[in-house]
């Protein structure tokens, strides 16, 4: 009844347009009602008009053949005119706020301001990732640092690429995935800190997926980048083109990367030995759009880095492979009860060698007087899709996902003494993962001013080893029978927006999430922890560790001015973590075994402020803290970055750029005793300089930046190992668009 | 039902991708019987064939006899047999027991030996035996056996003198993760009795020399007495390479010395 009452006044008003005018109307994707007060802007940003109480707004496509439209609380969405085009459908993007938050790399839009580190392509994955404020990074050393969302790494976190699955293959987080996503692929990076999206992230875990960069319809790009560091002696080239036919049905984007980098200098000339590191990625994507407006895209990615140093760990890494492909089938929308968006098909496989051939084995506390080269493998597929439904007048989105990855790792262990027989262990054998899961969101509007969301994901998670020699380690050690792990596992949240008014808007969020531990927790044997300096064994019997976790933002915001601050308080019960395995454990070995030991909290809050004073300043603030306690044993939990932030001022000018930085962190003295062999950690600030300009009518860009300015000698608490950051360095970039 | 079809393939696509990387190793073939020979003689038209798993070693043998007449494997009534290790200036026996039907295989009759020294310059190792053929014909003779040295075997001794030989049961071949840890400690009364001693402690402990002065042990189950001079645990060997496992008896309250295996435990 509603929907011909809808279409009756829709006949209704609709006005007489100008002959060569368009009339379009703007719908709401999930519900098709119109989009009312939506601005039309033109490719420079200016409104040329408002839609109106109907959603509808006349333009002549002659004089604007793309248009951007935005409205409060939607994606805003670019639109290339045609005649015969009656409807646009926004995708509604109810939580814009803070928590869930989209990072645009490589917006063009300078006055946005959601727009992130406009430099963003210069710098590399995870500087950027260390730089947003909730995320920290977990380094080993100069590469591939491991991105940390409020604390929560590794197992604890959902870390995607498009929504794949990708598993590490180095039992030493040596190889993080954000490395295989280049900046120049990236497309936007989805922060989504409280974990709220259960739909689509699965559990209910803070998540942060690295959305690429596909073949776009427009005839042809060219950009060229490189770059040069003192004193590392860092190179960078990158080759990005993008190609599509004449008639903007079939488009190819190629994107090559080639980094290379000797060892860096900490602060007051002392050289970091053993952190040099060599890379080449490869990306190229393919997308064939139908006539009847569907759309089937490819995508595969390619990444090799050799002789990577890590001075915080053991050993080094050889080499690293990463083979990641997917194919998308993207349908268009359609007004039908039940509508299939998206349907993914993905397999990747990680493969990583590392050895200490290159350290001085016979002097060090673990492992001495051997050489200890090791392998590691992933392989996995997955699938995922996703659309809408309508039942009983109500609609939602649906996702389903499922994935199966195996598992494989081992070690040799050569010792120096000729008269001691070689020695073998697999740290992981023939292990199995396998999920299949379903999310349902669901959005309602109880006011003009209040949305409320509710989504909840139910999953089938299973692991085992398919190896009966290797079931019989956890047999023997545990004294119960292995079958296949198994679980059901189901996580929920509740979010509520309240627009105030068009300048404020405050969230809320409760998520509640289970997780099953991971494949290391469960089957990993003989896994050396350097946080705590413990030999690790999996318990295949692990409970499900459960969290509830409570958010709420508040933001302020206009068209140059916003101000955010989110705080949340995460419990975790029946928290994963070692405990002491006494009978085994010697003097140089000590081991632990996964158990459930009680509960933990993690609480904290995010400030940002981004303010564009005028056309020539803008400002960004960003501050994070984190307060995190192991309560059963009374004590913080390890890894836990201290209160920092960093203050940006950007100065344009005609064509040229000034970024001014400081980067600082509190001291940390709230350090895990028992748990890990961490430290206490100084306070730091440090200055950070970059200049920009544009040449020959902003086809070529140059620019320079200064890192570290006063050459300070620090570490980050997060720093494994207490590994010094970067000294004074001097980066040179150019890139030029053909 | 439109829907209901989609959601059908959707959740089928799903499970296919899932179901196409799982795959089930089911290894069920049970253990063939598979002997080597050993020695073979023959008496009064007899022939004696001793066959056994491995070359015979120190520590415990599963011997395995057969009896052949005409080239036919003919099962006999009974045998009855003695090792013996002829020193020169002494004999002695061994601890053993007495050969019956092989229950995996019927053709053959099979016994355990604990052979408690290797053959060479200090002596040589016979098995007297006495066999009822099935027409009631009682052949006796005897066969020489060569005996390996090998790391499964050992003895200590109380301060009463009295001897204690330990014997590595299992695992005969130790393999990486969990292995079943059998001992078999028998005592000498004279030289040709050596029973079973069933009421002793077991204080055993596997460690891993990784060099360089540092090493660690693995889970593991102390053994206890089963009877018959066994005693079973269990080991879980985290790794392969060289391991040692102590093993200290407590009799009666005394505590004897300390005796070490060692040995390799290789990668399954
Ligand atoms: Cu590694
Ligand atoms: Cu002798």
């Amino acid at each position: 009844m509603r929907y011909l009452t809808f279409f009756i006044l829709t006949l209704f008003w609709v006005e007489p347009a100008l002959a060569q005018d368009l009339s379009i109307q703007l719908l709401d994707r999930n519900n098709q009602q119109p989009v009312i007060q939506a601005h039309i802007k033109d490719d420079t940003g200016t409104v040329i008009t408002v839609s109106d109480v109907n959603g509808f707004f006349s333009i002549n496509p002659k004089k604007y053949p793309h248009i951007v439209v935005s409205a409060v609380g939607y994606a805003s969405k670019e639109v290339h005119l045609h005649p015969g085009l009656k409807s646009i459908y926004l995708k509604p993007q109810v939580f814009r706020d803070d928590t869930e938050l989209l990072v645009v790399a490589t917006g063009e839009d300078q006055n946005n301001v959601h727009a992130y580190h406009q430099r963003a392509n210069t710098q590399n994955m995870d500087q950027f990732l260390d730089n947003i404020d909730g995320l920290s990074t977990n380094k080993r050393g100069a590469f591939a640092w491991e991105p940390v969302i409020r604390g929560q790494a590794d197992q604890r976190m959902n870390l995607t690429i498009d929504g794949m699955q990708v598993f590490k293959a180095c039992v030493d987080k040596m190889d993080p995935i954000t490395s295989y996503v280049e900046t120049s692929n990236l497309s936007k990076l989805h922060i989504d800190k409280s974990g709220s999206g259960v739909a689509e992230n699965g559990s209910g875990n803070s998540t942060l997926d690295l959305v690429t960069q596909r073949a776009e319809h427009h005839p042809f790009s060219l950009q060229i980048q490189s770059a040069y560091r003192v004193p590392d002696n860092y190179r960078h080239l990158n080759l990005t083109t993008n190609i599509s036919d004449p008639s903007g049905r079939n488009a190819v984007r190629f994107s090559g990367s080639y980094k290379k980098a000797n060892d860096f200098t900490a602060g007051n000339d002392r050289t970091i030995n053993n952190t040099q590191y060599e890379k080449l990625n490869l990306n190229a994507s393919y997308k064939h759009t139908f006539r009847s407006g569907h759309s089937i895209e490819g995508n595969y990615i390619t990444d090799k880095a050799y002789d990577v140093g890590y001075p915080a760990l053991l050993m080094d890494a050889t080499k690293a492979l990463a083979d990641i492909g997917q194919v998308q089938f993207n349908f268009a929308s359609s007004d039908a009860n039940f509508q299939l968006d998206k349907v993914q098909l993905y397999a990747n496989t990680i493969r990583h060698w590392m050895d200490d051939y290159d350290r001085d084995v016979a002097n060090r506390a673990v492992m001495r007087g051997m050489y200890m080269p090791m392998y590691g493998e992933t392989v996995t597929y997955g699938t995922r899709m996703n659309g809408k439904a309508a039942l009983l007048g109500h609609s939602f989105n649906w996702f389903l996902d499922g994935y199966a990855s195996h598992a494989y790792g081992d070690m040799e262990m050569n010792s120096l003494d000729p008269e001691i027989e070689d020695m073998f262990i697999y740290n992981l054998r023939d292990v199995q993962t396998r999920n299949v899961g379903l999310g349902l969101k669901h959005q309602f509007r109880a006011s003009d001013k209040i949305l409320l969301k509710l989504e909840e994901n139910i999953r089938y998670k299973s692991l085992d080893t398919g190896n009966e020699s290797f079931a019989s380690f956890f047999e023997g050690l545990y004294d119960r029978e292995l079958d296949t792990r198994q679980k059901i596992l189901l996580s929920a949240s509740g979010s509520a927006l309240w627009m105030l008014n068009d300048r404020w808007s405050l969230t809320g969020n409760l998520v509640y999430s289970e997780r099953m531990g991971n494949h290391m927790e469960l089957f990993g044997h003989y896994i050396y922890n350097y946080t705590d300096g413990f030999f690790y064994d999996g318990n295949p019997w692990l409970k499900t560790e459960r969290t509830f976790n409570t958010d709420v933002n508040v933001t302020w915001e206009t068209d140059r001015n916003s101000f955010s601050i989110s705080l949340f308080h995460k419990q975790y019960f029946t928290y994963i973590d070692g405990i002491l395995a006494e009978d085994v454990s010697s003097n140089d070995f000590k081991f632990k075994q996964y158990a459930n030991v009680g509960d933990a909290v993690i609480m904290g809050g995010e400030f940002r402020s981004l303010n564009n004073i005028n056309h020539v300043i803008s400002l960004e603030n960003r501050i994070s803290y984190l307060y995190a306690q192991n309560q059963s044993l009374n004590e913080p939990l390890p890894l836990i970055p201290p209160l920092k932030g960093n203050s940006l001022i950007h100065l344009h000018h005609g064509k040229n750029m000034l970024m001014g930085e400081v980067e600082w962190a509190a001291a940390q003295n709230r350090v895990a005793e028992t748990t890990s062999i961490e430290d206490q950690t100084e306070a730091f600030a440090v200055i950070n300089l970059s200049f920009e300009r544009k040449w020959m009518g902003s086809s070529l860009s140059s620019i320079l930046e200064v890192n570290n300015l006063l050459d300070h000698y620090y570490h980050t608490h997060t720093s494994i190992g207490n590994i010094p950051e970067a000294g004074r360095n001097l980066m040179l970039s150019l890139r030029y668009n053909f | 039902m439109n829907m209901l079809k989609l959601w059908g393939y959707a959740a089928l696509l799903a499970i296919l991708a899932i179901a196409a990387t799982s795959c089930d190793t089911t290894d069920n073939n049970k253990p063939e019987l598979e002997l080597i020979p050993v020695n073979q003689v023959t008496v009064d038209g007899y022939t004696i064939s001793l066959e056994a798993e491995k070359e015979p070693e120190t520590g415990a043998n599963t011997l395995y006899w057969k009896l052949e007449q005409n080239g036919n494997i003919i099962t006999p009534q009974s045998i009855s047999i003695q090792p013996m290790m002829d020193m020169g200036d002494m004999m002695h026996s061994a601890p053993y027991n007495q050969p019956k039907t092989a229950e995996e295989d019927d053709r053959y009759f099979k016994n355990m030996a604990v052979f408690i020294m290797p053959s060479g310059s200090m002596g040589s190792w016979t098995i007297n035996f006495e066999i009822t053929t099935p027409t009631d014909e009682m052949i006796s003779g005897e066969i020489p056996v060569e005996v390996a040295s090998s790391w499964k075997l050992t003895s200590v001794r109380d301060d009463n003198d009295k001897v204690y030989f330990i014997t590595w049961y299992a695992p005969q071949k130790p393999v990486t993760g969990q292995n079943d840890l059998t001992f078999l400690i028998h005592t000498r009364e004279s030289m040709m009795n050596f029973p079973a001693v069933e009421d002793l402690v077991l204080d055993v402990y596997p460690y891993m020399d990784m060099g360089g002065g540092s090493g660690h042990s693995t889970d593991f189950t102390n053994p206890v007495a089963t009877g018959d001079g066994f005693y079973e645990g269990d080991i879980n060997y985290s790794m392969s390479g060289t391991w040692t496992t102590s093993v200290v008896l407590v009799a009666a309250n005394d505590t004897l010395p300390e005796v070490v295996f060692e040995y390799s435990v290789q990668a399954q």
